[in-house]
């Protein structure tokens, strides 16, 4: 499975690297028409969404409601970012091999026909339940342990092994959470931001999630995928799906500051999650000072 | 093996930042009545949201695209701190038979595939056209690869070297792409380009370009950044210190957001809807709007800085290295508003560089009236533009109206490219751009 998969990956990292002084490359086909109708849907839908909002607002008023964040509480503008040298060498290195061989790589892939891709981006999605479920137990988030179990056996069964979402149609949306979240949840700050090499951004503890989930998922091993023969291929086919699905691109941006903004987003987004996440039993407050993550 | 989900996470952030300047919501129309004094509620959210998906001129079901790099050979050694610049990066969408080419260019600091260049792009596409986009010229990218003085911003030089780029690009394409005429349409400061990179081919007829087109167009560079630099000050406040303030502003809503609704994950779809539960009052468009455009004044004053060596923000003998932090260069440039970038960057490198030119005359070379002749006596050029767009004023509206007579299309409402893509306004580019215009009964 995994040998026709070389070759294929040394030519398109040969065609990447290659600095003519021109060079002219296809890249998917747009399709505007589709993207269009998708927006006028989904216009519709938070118009409906943002109707319901103010109806359960209304009802939860009297519940154990959590105290506001205030824009005192918001934390320093700054990132916490002991390890800015290496996170920056990390990151040109990141930028150029995403550039010859991930791209490149992502975008043949897009000429696969869509439903053979979203069977393989729902496989592996799929695979990604049993740690997201185990994870939710581990937060003592029962009821979110008990969707992600009911979207699993729908999927593993009548999806095919997971090739089809069929939960969804059963109203059981992809909530998939990790290590990451859980540490966050038993009060560990995200830590210095932190470059990872070719996976990309992420703090200390997102990358201590990471190396959690995968422990988890190779020692479950399900299906004997993350152990033999076949690991490498699939982990390469994981890879160029999810990659795919990402339309982020280094240095589209062309700005010398495209690090410092990346790394305010990053560090300021799982910010915001940790607010939620902590809504009803919030962390000690931070000091003012001090840059934020830390 | 796992692959991360931080790929996911990072793309929808960035989602979030075009998600402000291109959300297709649909709002409520707000109060009445200005805030800032410079435009009107309407004008700012249509300016923020752009134009509303069902309002959208018919578009193909596919377009086809490719990525051209190009090394050009007069750009300027490049700066480490800008590796990743060193080609320039544009995009062709090729028709399978001959057919004219449209080439698009974009509006102050953007690049050259943005959303509003797509929706151009395909209604380009549709109607029969090659069509080529390309930054404008004070995209950093464009800088570095592409400028010959490395200090953008001088209408002229800059559509001159646009004007270079296009001729190179297009001496490149393949045997099998058949141009049979070239036509040029720019938004925003890209219209203010397209018209003279037009002018430019009269005189040096490399490309002959037929006709242009000019969406939004400011009429006086200068005076247009001023007026966003007066709604940054008015909204954000002075310096630092008020992005500070708006940071806040907007961190505390976000987080409310987040933890009043059941979502576990920041994602992109949620991030459409914040940006419509974030910005609240006139104030918050005007900030989200300035904001945009500090940004990328911050990297063009960086880059002419740079090459200019005129030592404001960066030292030109020891410039920043790969691993070096840039954050408090950036914290400085967030305060810094354009007539800084003009005082003590541009003027003093073009007075130094251009024989005979005073402060008044740089001014002077970047209104559109510097081609004006050109621009009420030849039939082939054409403005759609906006009654309540903000980069204008009433005496600039009405120069336009003077000296494009009958070549002008004036819409009512939108600000500044607001109804970019709106069906009529497509339509009536696309008979300007035909030669139908104006048409017999209106």
């Amino acid at each position: 499975m995994k040998a026709p998969l070389y070759p294929v990956l040394a030519v398109l990292a040969l065609a990447g690297c290659a600095s003519q002084n021109f060079s002219m490359h296809s890249l998917p086909a747009e399709t505007p028409a589709a993207a269009n109708a998708a927006a006028i849907e989904g216009a519709a839908a938070r118009v409906a969404t943002q109707t319901g909002e103010v109806h359960r607002g209304g009802e939860q008023d009297g519940a154990a409601a959590a105290p506001l964040v205030t824009t005192a509480d918001a934390p320093s503008m700054y990132s916490y970012d002991p390890w800015e040298r290496l996170n920056r060498f990390t990151y040109r290195f990141n930028a150029r091999f995403d550039e010859a061989v991930f791209l490149p790589v992502a975008n043949g892939y897009r000429r696969v026909p869509a439903p053979i891709r979203s069977g393989v981006n729902n496989f592996f999605k799929n695979l990604a339940e049993v740690e997201s479920i185990l994870n939710y137990a581990a937060q003592l988030r029962p009821k979110h342990s008990a969707h992600g179990l009911g979207r699993f056996v729908i999927n593993s069964t009548l999806g095919i092994g997971g090739l089809f979402d069929v939960a969804k149609r059963f109203n059981l949306e992809s909530e998939l959470t990790g290590f990451g979240t859980t540490l966050s949840k038993w009060g560990m700050h995200p830590g210095p931001y932190f470059v990872m090499p070719l996976l990309g951004p992420a703090t200390l503890r997102d990358s201590i999630g990471l190396l959690g989930d995968f422990g988890v998922a190779y020692a479950i091993d399900v299906a004997h995928i993350y152990r033999g023969n076949k690991t490498y291929a699939l982990g390469t086919i994981d890879s160029i799906d999810q990659r795919s699905n990402v339309s982020f691109r280094y240095y589209s941006t062309g700005s010398p500051f495209e690090y410092e903004t990346v790394r305010f987003l990053y560090v300021h987004k799982e910010l915001i999650e940790d607010a939620a996440l902590h809504a009803k039993d919030p962390p000690p407050k931070r000091d003012a000072g001090k840059e934020a993550g830390q | 093996m796992k692959w991360p989900r931080i790929f996911l996470a990072f793309s929808s952030l960035f989602f979030a930042i075009t998600a402000l300047a291109g959300a297709p919501l649909n709002l409520a129309p707000g109060k009445n009545g200005p805030a800032t004094g410079l435009a009107d509620s309407a004008a700012l959210r249509a300016t923020v949201f752009g134009t509303a998906p069902q309002d959208m001129a018919p578009l193909p079901e596919t377009v086809p695209l490719a990525e051209i790099n190009i090394s050009l050979p007069w750009k300027q050694p490049v700066p480490e701190v800008f590796w990743f610049d060193r080609r320039l990066r544009v995009w062709f969408s090729a028709q399978d038979k001959p057919a004219p080419l449209a080439i698009i260019i974009s509006g102050i600091g953007s690049d050259g595939n943005t959303t509003k260049l797509s929706i151009l792009r395909a209604v380009l596409y549709g109607a029969g056209y090659h069509v080529l986009t390309m930054p404008s010229p004070t995209f950093p990218g464009f800088i570095v690869s592409a400028s010959s003085t490395g200090v953008a911003g001088d209408l002229r030089q800059d559509s001159h070297d646009l004007y270079a780029a296009m001729q190179e690009i297009i001496a490149h394409l393949p045997p099998k792409i058949a141009i049979t005429e070239v036509d040029i349409v720019g938004y925003s400061l890209g219209g203010a380009n397209a018209a003279v990179v037009k002018a430019i081919d009269a005189t040096e007829g490399k490309l002959k370009i037929h006709r242009a087109i000019m969406i939004n167009p400011p009429v006086s560079l200068f005076a247009s950044v001023t007026r966003l630099d007066k709604l940054f000050a008015l909204s954000i406040g002075s310096g630092d210190a008020g992005v500070e303030n708006l940071y806040r502003r907007l961190y505390a809503r976000l987080a409310n957001l987040y933890r009043n609704s059941e979502m576990v994950h920041i994602d992109e779809s949620d991030l459409l809807s914040a940006a419509g539960a974030v910005l609240k009052s006139d104030t918050d468009f005007s900030a989200a709007i300035s904001l945009t455009f500090r940004i990328d004044l911050a990297n063009m004053f960086f880059a002419g800085d740079l090459y200019a060596g005129t030592g404001i923000v960066v030292d030109a003998s020891h410039p920043p290295r790969v691993g070096d932090s840039l954050e408090e260069t950036a914290r400085i440039l967030r305060g810094k508003p354009f007539s800084e970038y003009f005082a003590k960057v541009f003027a003093p490198y073009y007075l130094a560089h251009r024989p005979h030119s005073t402060l008044a005359s740089l001014q002077a070379d970047n209104r559109l009236d510097m081609i004006g002749d050109t621009l009420r006596t030849n039939s082939d050029y054409y403005v759609l533009t906006n009654s309540d767009d903000l980069i204008l004023d009433k005496a600039e509206l009405a120069w336009l109206r003077s000296t494009f007579g009958p070549r002008i299309a004036v819409y009512d409402h939108g600000g500044h490219l607001g109804n970019l893509g709106e069906r009529q306004q497509m339509a009536d580019m696309l008979d300007m751009l035909a030669g139908r215009w104006p048409r017999a009964a209106r």
